[in-house]
């Protein structure tokens, strides 16, 4: 069956390749002067900052601008989009570049939001790590509509000075909760990390995690999903604030945790707790680490909209985002210590010490709008 | 002959002129309501090319009611806005009553500019870093708090932001009004009848004040329905607003969900204008249905304003102090009182950057500002023309509101739609026009008082003296008016400043200003970084307001200049006037 999917993801990348075949002096040519608005989460000042230092790489190496458009959530992008294409905009559209994964890239995917295939055809293709899961994102076949850029794993963060055993099961986290009220909790969904933390449990709570990787149905979901809500009804009553109010991002659980609120903070990032100290936010006894089971791993991409008016420029972009140079860069744990998607043989510096965990393939995308709707049915209100 | 028929000539060129810059003012001021709800409606009723959907349906009501929390957003919503407007309102009158023209006045007068200034969102932060359960007030305690303002669910905390925030724009707007008044003289004769400052106040300025102060209102009650901003920062989360769920369901990756929040935007503008019809309800229940209360005796509700103002001065100015240690604090855990490590690294690191997102923020404000203040003495002056001649069209004082009564959110959907059929990318053009259309309001509220209280007779003696209309306005009525101008301006930049939705909408997101930044940074909830952006986004309003206040200053107080100009009989025959008004009111 798996075979049959990459025959047919192969298939579908070849004809889409053949759509368009890159000449790729052609684009450095058209991209020189090109400014590219890059549509991406701007809450982080250390992310905020690496992307420029890629803006002045680009600017003198290849005569073009990356501008960040700061956004609080990437779907901020994709209903600009989504208007754009209401408005049957289909060139000179506002969006050059998005940075995206999972859901956000089936509705791209799925309106018709993207460019042609182009990954695959990069120069700098031929260093990215192929053991990694590149060619999917959440399950769904990326068929080169976008290049990854990072691996995510979700990790939890402690501070041993508080916390000398972290509970290594979901399961343990419960029975952890109960002997410390009011000290663990985890970001509301539907936000990224939130859902990310119920697809965890569920991958640890249910009697089998086949149906998992498969379309949902009413029937099944509700016979697999039983244990997941048996264990936050429990897990909400010790939870911080009752369960009645959650944090509302990752980001806020750091906050939480270096403010004594929280034991345990999540992160997508597992280089996030050395980073976090680095920059001041977060004490110098802080650890990040994974259940015992692993860590529920994906793949973060870089993709161009349709009607993008610096096409060329975003090809550049994401091209020189991919060298060696700029994946190390990214991977230093003093400035964003994002994993890197190359082989490692191509990487220096710090970035080569990361270490990532045992990791967890992402459930099917459907799982994903069933566990948030029938969370917002129980919890959300 | 000749020499009458050019006079007659000029003037008829003269008006055609002013004719045509008010239907001007009205295309440009109000043209944006009509594609923000048309394109609301639509889409509200299922018509979203973008989805492929083309059939008119009530497919977006249905999903809105189906969504499991629905009632409680909207209870809450309804909660949030009615508290903190009734609250704000109640604390300015009773500051107004315990001090004006007592000796504190002068100082709260001077320090309402700053207060003022400081944006909704720069507050919000700085609240939030005072509140919070590991928040400064319990490091100064030395352990968490208990009880919760910060995202509570009850939006407890949300309503003491907003109302903190509003009362000093409630003060700043009645003292023109009360200027109208004529107080002095109602206190002494309340006084001689018996009645003690207290009682008068409450019977017989409040029932003159509220209907003054209704536009104000309006404007209070429908951004605390309406805000988005403020609400992510301190708002209840589960459930939040219903502003706050429009603006994520608009913001959905899956775009199914477009339908739904397009019935929610628009189900936001209908409880809108609910309150505001309860508003002016309670308002004519109070002062026309049931009067009782005014003549059932000496009797006063005792408020406390001097503790009012102390404290509302107090957060507000404390917030600030507490941004700049966090802008500078490397390392500052929890419960240590100032920070253990310090750095200047993030000034450093962002200072590059900001000045291109200052250069930005201030441009806006400046252009839109001004024209909005253009419009605004324009729509006054064809206002007072218009009441004069009966003939005449007069644009409705509902219609100017709209922008500010309206919620943003539900007119903007429909307005950044129709600029996508425009084929270029103007959007810096665009950015303007839409904080032109939102700021016209506010600086036609700020000029209302002042342009009322100006005497017309001047005018006419100009007239006489044979001055053409335009050198009467020029050399008699702008420079009276000069100091209010000022004001104005200085509340339009401030208005400007605070764009947030508007900015981001209609400016792709490419156009980023101190509060876009400001917003899309509080996400990633790093203090540090936040706090130099809320910091900047409180000192800028803040200069603007200074150079204002100065100008004003420079210009002379409007009864200075009118004493100097026309000596004391001028004074007196005003005072006359506005007594015969508020009694035949």
């Amino acid at each position: 069956m798996r075979k049959l999917f990459v025959g047919l993801g192969l298939l579908l990348v070849s004809t889409f390749s053949q759509a368009v075949a890159l000449d790729w002096q052609a684009v450095e040519g058209k991209a020189k002067g090109q400014t590219v608005y890059f549509y991406a989460w701007g809450g982080s000042p250390e992310i905020n900052n690496y992307l420029r230092w890629a803006d002045k790489r680009l600017n003198s190496e290849y005569g073009v601008r990356l501008k960040h458009v700061k956004v609080g959530d990437i779907a901020e992008a994709i209903t600009r989009l989504a208007a754009e294409k209401t408005a049957k905009k289909n060139t000179n559209g506002s969006v050059d570049m998005v940075w995206v994964n999972g859901e956000n890239f089936k509705s791209m995917k799925r309106y018709d939001l993207i460019t042609d295939s182009f990954a695959t055809q990069l120069p700098n293709w031929q260093y990215v790590d192929k053991t990694l899961p590149v060619d999917n994102d959440f399950s769904e076949p990326t068929l080169g509509l976008e290049a990854p850029w990072g691996v995510g794993q979700l990790v939890f963060i402690y501070d041993t000075e508080t916390l000398s055993n972290p509970p290594a099961s979901f399961n343990d986290l419960l029975a952890y909760a109960v002997k410390n009220p009011n000290k663990l909790s985890y970001p509301k969904p539907p936000s990224f990390h939130g859902t990310s933390f119920l697809k965890a449990a569920l991958l640890e709570l249910a009697s089998d995690n086949a149906p998992l990787y498969k379309s949902v149905d009413t029937q099944t979901f509700a016979t697999i999903s039983a244990p997941l809500w048996d264990y936050l009804d429990k897990f909400h009553a010790v939870a911080w604030r009752q369960g009645k109010q959650f944090p509302a991002s990752a980001a806020e659980t750091i906050q939480l945790l270096d403010d004594g609120e929280l034991d345990i903070a999540i992160s997508f990032n597992p280089n996030e707790a050395t980073t976090s100290q680095q920059s001041g936010k977060l004490s110098e006894t802080t650890v990040a680490y994974a259940m015992q089971a692993g860590a529920l791993s994906n793949i973060h991409f870089l993709s161009i909209p349709w009607n993008a008016s610096a096409k060329e420029g975003a090809l550049v972009a994401i091209n020189f985002l991919l060298s060696p140079e700029a994946q190390s860069r990214k991977g230093d744990l003093a400035i964003w210590g994002d994993p890197t998607v190359l082989t490692s043989s191509h990487i220096t510096g710090s970035a080569k010490n990361t270490k990532l965990f045992k990791s967890i393939p992402e459930p099917h995308p459907s799982w994903q709008t069933a566990l948030e709707a029938e969370w917002q049915k129980r919890y959300g209100h | 002959m000749n020499a009458i028929f050019t006079t007659l000539k000029k003037r008829s060129v003269a008006a055609f002129t002013f004719n045509l810059i008010v239907l001007l003012t009205v295309l440009i001021s109000f043209l944006p309501l009509l594609p923000g709800l048309v394109g609301l409606l639509l889409a509200a009723f299922g018509y979203i090319p973008a989805i492929d959907q083309y059939a008119l349906s009530l497919g977006g009501f249905t999903q809105l009611l189906a969504w499991p929390g629905l009632s409680q957003s909207v209870v809450l919503t309804l909660f949030v806005s009615v508290a903190s407007t009734l609250l704000s309102a109640l604390c300015c009158f009773a500051i107004l009553q315990s001090c004006w023209h007592s000796r504190w006045w002068k100082q709260i007068e001077t320090l309402l500019a700053p207060i003022m200034a400081l944006p909704h969102v720069a507050f919000a932060v700085g609240f939030a870093f005072l509140f919070t359960p590991s928040g400064f007030i319990a490091r100064l305690l030395g352990e968490q708090i208990n009880w919760q303002l910060i995202h509570d669910q009850y939006g407890l905390g949300l309503i003491a932001a907003l109302t903190l925030k509003e009362i000093p724009f409630l003060l700043f707007m009645s003292i023109p009004l009360l200027k109208q008044l004529n107080i002095n003289t109602t206190l002494i004769t309340a006084q001689s009848l018996g009645y003690n400052n207290a009682q008068a106040w409450q019977k017989i300025i409040l029932p003159q004040w509220l209907p003054k102060i209704r536009f104000s209102l309006f404007a209070v009650m429908a951004y605390s329905i309406s805000v988005v901003d403020v609400a992510l920062i301190i708002g209840p989360t589960q459930p939040p607003t219903l502003a706050v769920l429009v603006w994520q369901w608009l913001n959905d990756a899956d775009l199914a969900t477009l339908p739904k929040a397009s019935a929610g935007a628009l189900l936001l503008l209908l409880l809108c204008l609910v309150v505001l019809l309860g508003i002016r309800l309670t308002e004519w229940i109070i002062t026309v249905k049931c009067r009782t209360w005014q003549s059932s005796g000496r009797f006063s509700l005792p408020i406390g304003g001097k503790s009012i103002i102390t404290i509302t001065y107090l957060i507000t100015l404390t917030t600030l102090p507490i941004l700049l240690l966090w802008s500078v604090a490397q390392r500052w855990r929890f419960p240590d009182i100032t920070p253990s490590t310090w750095s200047l690294r993030f000034w450093q690191q962002e200072w590059y950057y900001l000045l291109d997102i200052i250069t930005n923020s201030i441009t806006i404000a400046l252009v839109s500002a001004t024209i909005a203040l253009f419009f605004a003495i324009v729509i006054h002056e064809h206002s007072i023309k218009a009441s004069l001649n009966k003939g005449k069209f007069k644009v409705p004082r509902l219609l100017i509101s709209i922008p500010m009564l309206a919620p943003q959110l539900s007119l903007l959907f429909g307005m950044q739609v129709a600029t996508l059929y425009i084929a270029h990318q103007y959007y810096y053009f665009w950015v303007t026009w839409a904080h032109t259309f939102f700021v016209f309001p506010y600086v036609f509220l700020a000029l209302d008082g002042p342009w009322r209280s100006y005497d017309q007779r001047l005018d006419k003696v100009g007239a006489s003296l044979g001055m053409s209309p335009f050198k009467v306005w020029w050399q008699i009525k702008r420079p009276l008016l000069l100091p209010a101008i000022w004001i104005a301006w200085a509340v339009g930049i401030s208005v400007s400043l605070a764009q947030y939705l508007p900015t981001l909408m209609l400016g792709a997101g490419r156009i980023s200003t101190l509060t876009t930044e400001a917003v899309a940074l509080s996400s990633g909830q790093d203090r540090r970084i936040s706090a130099i952006y809320a910091l900047l986004q409180s000192i800028t309003p803040f200069i603007f307001y200074i150079i204002a206040i100065v100008a004003s200053r420079k210009t002379g107080s409007l009864e200075q200049q009118r004493a100097n100009a026309n000596s004391a009989s001028l004074t007196s025959i005003n005072r006359v006037r506005t007594h015969n008004a508020s009694i035949s009111k």
